[in-house]
């Protein structure tokens, strides 16, 4: 048995994150005893129609949010507890709706800073309507075995140390939340465990009283004793003892009030709880209460300490009388486990997950990436380059000094063409046109292809098949190419020939063969083949996507890697120019009528449809 | 729990219709002399000169001074501002009307659970405690507003009579229309004076408490509450509440000067049972301390670091309870990082560290924290199992 909460128990959590927390806390809760989910419905405006993952054990339920309390009881007949986790701001007037809805017969509220006349005029509303409203500043409600409202209890291994899988024989109440735990896992090991637990809350003025909840507790014939952890300030303590010694009570009430240092303490000088305050002439004074409860019967230790013993000694009597019978611990193993999360059992190396993608170049999953294992600030410190970066990725090894001089050099002169060409004008389009720039820029990246920029990795491919398949013999390497292939990718240029050479092409060659000590085979072999194309043609000449697959291949870079150096030189580019048309707010492009030769038909009437 | 000083709350009464004395809030005395050329009562009417600060017995301390003409409140205002009252400095002085007047009445409201209590006497003044047995009550229920003949019965019944009776009530009527408008806790105006040639009233003194918690939802709330702690804040105590206001969860902190066992407890409930401990055992405490709602680990850091410093301390108690939900694993780093800091830098020599606590991921932070002996802490480190304020009967044994 228990109060306030039970096995009937169903939940409307009003607020956000921290309420969507508490409903996973109390699921786990429900998961241990195997009592239906609590928690049916969330209201929170912000995120109405969400559903939020509630795991108890290892069922996975989706649980709706409303915009409204109406809505959800609306759709949730069944609910008839309300916990409210918004702002103080908000809470009261949340709490007031709670109230007024018909089904709902408790409200505690979590909510700490709640305005003291909104917290009066609740606990009024409460009483009048008959009904119950805890809080604010409550950690919640604990019934053994039943139900759980709130983070009350703490962790789920917290929760079986308590002992709270099953009803025991004692009652706690308290105002603090910490303390609610604390006296639980005392009544735990100093006896055989709670039925319920009530933290009230700190407050000036909490929803209900001390008296209210021990008549309760009075009337469960489970409970036998109750654990009551009060303080200096306000009368409820007071009170408590006056109902304790106002006639022959069923039950024990154990004690302890907190606040007796302020005898000592320089005068004015209070802390703790809001509530924690003494009135004029010692009333409310942590003494008074002792002394107050002491008269009426109640056990109350020196200091909290002497809680362990106290709870013991009345145990033990209420044994010896026979109020209780003693039943054995159930056994740890026989309690249901907290279904693990898939990476703390992958830690222990009890199951095996087939993974879903494989990388064999980064990792960042410490404290910042790491490129084949290398940190990224460690590159940056030791003078190594963005072409050393891409080498790295791209290839998975640091090229040398006279190799990384070289990548730079091919990204610096593959960079931009103007914006006439495909990519650029695509970019350029995109940008008048209002996009932004990651459209505008995949725009132009959408050009690049056969005609486009595509010829590098072909290229370095079919060269790179010459020097391997036709050493020496270029003709035969020709001839092949013709069957096979058609013409050679990276020879021929629509503008430049021989007496009109690429500067670029000429400059990258010339710099590869003179100024570095590499031995470029594919370069070579490439300008072998230039010779014989173009003593046939005259713009027959190597080109820049052709020098550039030979150079890569002849750098070792994987053949399906060739084509991103043009892809990454040319999104510099064309960043570029979506940065310059943004920034001069330029018009949106249409072309022009004379541009366009409009081979239509002529103007006809449509016929009618058939 | 907010009290706020005369001059707001002077103004919340103008608001709602309490009379009030004229009155002006200065920090140089030299703009009293310049008020006084815009304002004819300044010149006109006898003054008193009250120091404008959180202290007790202002009376007593040569802080309040009456009866002067403007020079001589200047004068005043001169000796008061820049006068240092132990570790508090007077910056501000009020300068009110003293209103030349034939009675001194007592008028004052404090909430309760129900609602609130409206307290009435004619025997106002320095002598009320004394005549205590003349105040009449009137309990006024949540949300009721009492008419004015039930106010002018209180009022003949405390012995008011005719007009004077009527006009009590009336000013008791604002009064409650300004304590449950402005969310007030208590109110008390003494002395509430009385001249009866042309009937004018004033509300002389003003001691007035407002729910902080409310200012939400006042937007002219220009103030700040003064120091509940019986004095001002001390610099330490500053800091501690200037992260308190910037992070989830709550960090406390108060000094308590001569004390040696300082506390780092966690929890608004377990850390006065801690202190209560100490008190109980024959120690005295050096401060009070509490983090809760599982707050940030660099907040509980700072808290330690300002623990460490409290001087003469001979031990620190890392006490709580079993937590909810505040990670003891996660606080405890902080408090670990907080006393390798504070070792650093020349302090915990001779200090025995004591440590209690439950909650989530306890096994980590106990464990973590115990491996400081390793590093030279003279540390004792106990779990669930130890009761816990007995932590306290350990440090004071040992």
């Amino acid at each position: 048995m228990s109060i306030l909460a039970n096995k009937d128990t169903k939940v409307v959590i009003i607020g956000g994150v921290a309420g969507v927390n508490a409903a996973k806390r109390m699921a786990q809760f429900d998961f241990l005893v195997n009592r239906s989910l609590s928690v049916q419905a969330f209201v929170y405006p912000p995120e109405e129609g969400q559903q939020k993952e509630i795991y108890r054990g290892g069922e996975l339920n989706n649980i709706s949010v409303y915009s409204t309390l109406k809505d959800a009881l609306q759709e949730n007949p069944q609910i008839n507890t309300a916990l409210i986790y918004l702002g103080a701001s908000r809470a009261a007037q949340s709490a007031k709706e709670a109230l007024e809805s018909e089904n709902i017969t408790l409200v505690s509220m979590i909510t700490e800073g709640v305005p003291e006349k909104d917290a009066k005029k609740l606990r009024a509303l409460a009483i009048n309507m008959g009904k119950m409203f805890n809080g604010p500043s409550s950690i919640g409600i604990m019934s053994a075995g039943e139900c759980r409202l709130g983070v009350i209890g703490g962790e789920f291994k917290n929760l079986k140390l308590c002992n709270l899988y099953r009803a025991g024989s004692f009652g706690v109440l308290t105002k603090s939340g910490g303390l609610s735990n604390e006296a639980m896992w005392l009544c735990a090991q100093n006896g055989n465990g709670v039925t319920s637990a009530v933290a009230i809350g700190g407050d000036s003025y909490p929803g209900t009283d001390f008296v209210t909840y021990l008549e309760m507790f009075e009337k469960d014939p489970e409970t036998k004793a109750v654990v009551m952890v009060g303080e200096v300030g306000g009368t409820l303590e007071e009170e408590a003892a006056d109902w304790l010694g106002a006639e022959k009570r069923r039950i024990r009430l154990i004690a302890a009030i907190g606040g007796t240092c302020q005898e000592v303490l320089p005068q004015g000088m209070k802390f703790g709880h809001a509530g924690a305050k003494e009135g004029k002439k010692g009333l409310g004074s942590a003494r008074s209460k002792i002394n107050a409860l002491r008269e009426a019967g109640a056990v109350v230790p020196d200091t909290f300490g002497g809680l362990s013993k106290a709870i013991k000694q009345v145990y033990e009597e209420l044994i010896a009388n026979g109020s209780i019978k003693p039943e054995a611990d159930i056994d740890e193993a026989l309690l249901p486990a907290l279904p693990p999360k898939v990476q703390e059992i992958m830690k222990q190396g009890d199951v095996i997950v087939e993974p879903l993608i494989r990388t064999t170049i980064s990792d960042d999953r410490g404290e910042e990436p790491r490129y084949v294992g290398y940190a990224a600030s460690e590159l940056c410190e030791k003078g190594y380059g963005i072409e050393d970066v891409l080498a790295l990725l791209w290839n998975k090894k640091l090229p040398s000094r006279e190799e990384s001089e070289i990548i730079k050099r091919i990204v610096m002169i593959s960079a931009d063409h103007g914006p006439a060409v495909s990519g650029a004008f695509g970019a350029i389009l995109g940008a008048c046109a209002g996009i932004d720039m990651p459209q505008a820029v995949s725009a132009g990246m959408t050009m690049i292809g056969p005609r486009f920029g595509g010829a590098v990795t072909n290229a370095g491919k079919y060269f790179a098949h010459g020097v391997k398949e036709f050493p020496n013999d270029i003709p035969g390497f020709l001839t092949w190419m013709k069957q096979n292939v058609g013409p050679v990718p990276g020879i021929g240029h629509r503008v430049k020939s021989l007496k009109n050479p690429d500067k670029r092409v000429k400059y990258l060659v010339d710099y590869v063969l003179n100024q570095t000590t590499l031995h470029m085979p594919c370069l070579e072999y490439a300008l072998e083949v230039e010779k014989v194309t173009t003593a046939k043609k005259d713009n027959l000449i190597l080109n820049v996507d052709g020098t550039i697959g030979c150079i890569l291949v002849d750098l070792d870079f994987p053949e399906q890697s060739l084509n991103g150096f043009f892809v990454l030189a040319r999104t510099i580019g064309m960043i570029g120019h979506w940065i310059d048309q943004t920034s001069q707010q330029s018009r949106l492009i249409r072309l022009y009528d004379y541009l366009i030769n409009y081979a239509v038909k002529d103007e006809r009437e449509v016929p009618e449809k058939k | 729990m907010a009290k706020i000083l005369e001059g707001p709350a002077m103004k919340l009464f103008d608001k709602w219709g309490i009379p009030v004395p004229n009155y002006v809030v200065i920090m140089d005395p030299e703009r009293l002399l310049q008020l006084g050329e815009a304002n004819k009562w300044l010149r006109d009417s006898k003054l008193v000169v009250k120091a404008h600060e959180a202290i007790g017995g202002r009376f007593k301390l040569g802080l309040v001074k009456i009866g002067l003409n403007l020079e001589e409140a200047y004068e005043a205002a001169k000796e008061m501002i820049g006068r240092k009252i132990e570790t508090a400095e007077i910056r501000q002085v009020i300068v009110a009307e003293m209103l030349e007047h034939d009675a001194e009445y007592y008028l004052s409201i404090a909430g309760n659970r129900d609602g609130a209590e409206l307290l009435l006497s004619q025997k106002g003044g320095v002598d009320i405690e004394d005549n205590w047995d003349t105040v009449k009550r009137l309990q006024i229920p949540l949300d009721v507003t009492p008419s004015i003949e039930d106010l002018t019965e209180t009022a003949k019944s405390a012995g008011f009579e005719g007009e004077v009776a009527e006009r009590v009530a009336k000013i008791a009527s604002r009064l409650i229309l300004c304590f449950d408008n402005e969310d007030a806790q208590s109110i008390e105006i003494n002395p509430l004076v009385i001249r009866k040639s042309d009937m004018r009233f004033a509300a002389l003194d003003a001691v007035m408490n407002v729910d902080w918690d409310a200012r939400f939802r006042h937007a002219d709330w220009d103030f700040k509450p003064v120091s509940e702690i019986g004095r001002p804040f001390t610099e330490a105590e500053q800091q501690i509440m200037e992260i308190d206001a910037r992070i989830k969860g709550s960090v406390k902190f108060v000094e308590v000067p001569g004390g040696e066992i300082a506390l780092l407890t966690a929890g608004g409930g377990a850390s006065v049972f801690y202190s209560d401990a100490v008190v109980a055992r024959g120690g005295t405490i050096a401060n009070y301390a509490e983090y809760s709602g599982d707050p940030s680990d660099w907040a509980v850091e700072a808290l330690t670091e300002t623990i460490c410093q409290l001087p003469n301390i001979k031990h620190i108690i890392v006490g709580g309870a079993i937590a909810n939900f505040t990670d003891v694993k996660a606080t405890f780093g902080g408090i670990i990082n907080g006393f390798r800091a504070s070792k650093a830098n020349g302090y915990l020599d001779g200090v025995k560290i004591w440590v209690r606590r439950g909650g989530p991921n306890e096994n980590q932070g106990l464990a973590a924290i115990k491996k400081l002996a390793d590093e030279g802490f003279d540390i004792h480190v106990y779990d669930r199992t130890m009761p816990m304020t007995d932590i306290v009967d350990l440090a004071l044994k040992a």
